[in-house]
């Protein structure tokens, strides 16, 4: 049986059912991460000092040197983004090599921005600053592997529209071109994310 | 759409992501700046979470298409909002309600 509404736009929504699928699902992630920043105000507000200084001390050494690696991500993190719209447009210009070439590029730097995060923990557990040293880290390693598992969730769909799901534009190619859509608002909002964690966790504090 | 129709796309694509580099730029520039208010980090906060805001605006608005969307999708994230900031000012209230005892 078919599935209504995949490449039709519905007359009383206006939109096809996936679309509204998605932002829905979104909606359901606005309050997911909403629950852990409202956290964020209710223990920083509550901290006398922050970050709170625990059996390592504080943090704040550690977040200066890291403030470099951060911003590079964010604007690795923001490149996806912009490669991931334009792996859309190829699709809309029926341009299929210049979609694998941005969807690609689209993977690369959420693989680079999953190393770069690596490397980050690493370090920050090396030195003792572990989920439970105090309220600031278990918030950091919450919050970023929250979205981390969001990047590695991103990576597996986009992964499958790069090999085997492609074949779709064969036979369906409005229908590939709307889930590329799709996994794009979801990319997107990662990416939204990481714009509101980056001054939090890193930079104000 | 046509090809007009994406070439303006595309262009617009690459000003916000210049766009969103100037404001990365300066959120990072921000938070080595001394705001002062009240002997805080407050000013800082502020400015680095505008700067916050309205870099989730561009990407909301453009990348994600918002500002050519469907009402029904405007409905679904106001309401969204309405929520998220119901819950952001929960803390605030829980702060409000100590401040009420001494």
């Amino acid at each position: 049986m078919e599935i209504p509404y995949n490449v039709q736009v519905r007359e009383d929504t206006g939109v096809y059912n996936s679309k509204l699928g998605i932002w829905l699902f979104l909606a359901s992630e606005v309050m997911l991460f909403g629950g852990l920043f409202s956290a964020y105000i209710l223990l920083r507000t509550g901290a006398p000092v922050w970050p709170p200084i625990g059996e390592h001390g504080s943090i704040m050494h550690l977040l200066k040197e890291t403030i470099p690696h951060a911003t590079f991500n964010t604007v690795v993190l923001i490149a996806s983004s912009v490669t991931m719209v334009m792996a859309w447009v190829s699709l809309k210009m029926k341009d299929l090599g210049k979609f694998r070439i941005y969807l690609g590029t689209t993977l690369i730097c959420a693989l680079v921005f999953l190393i770069v995060k690596y490397f980050e923990y690493s370090h920050k557990i090396h030195e003792g600053f572990v989920p439970s040293h105090d309220t600031y880290m278990a918030l950091y390693f919450t919050l970023t592997g929250l979205h981390g598992l969001h990047i590695i969730g991103g990576m597996i769909v986009l992964g499958y529209f790069f090999g085997p799901g492609i074949k779709m534009w064969d036979n369906e190619p409005e229908r590939f071109t709307n889930r590329i859509e799709i996994v794009g608002l979801y990319w997107h909002f990662v990416d939204l994310v990481w714009i509101f964690l980056f001054p939090i966790l890193y930079l104000l504090n | 759409m046509s090809a007009k129709d994406m070439a303006h796309h595309i262009a617009n694509y690459r000003k916000i992501f210049v766009y969103l580099l100037i404001g990365t730029a300066l959120t990072v520039t921000a938070s080595y700046m001394e705001f002062n208010v009240q002997n805080s980090i407050a000013g800082a906060v502020f400015v680095g979470l505008t700067i916050a805001a309205i870099k989730g605006y561009l990407v909301a608005a453009n990348f994600m298409h918002l500002n050519s969307e469907k009402k029904i999708i405007h409905w679904i994230l106001l309401l969204t909002v309405f929520f998220l900031g119901l819950l952001l000012f929960i803390p605030l209230l829980w702060d409000l309600n100590l401040m009420s005892h001494y």
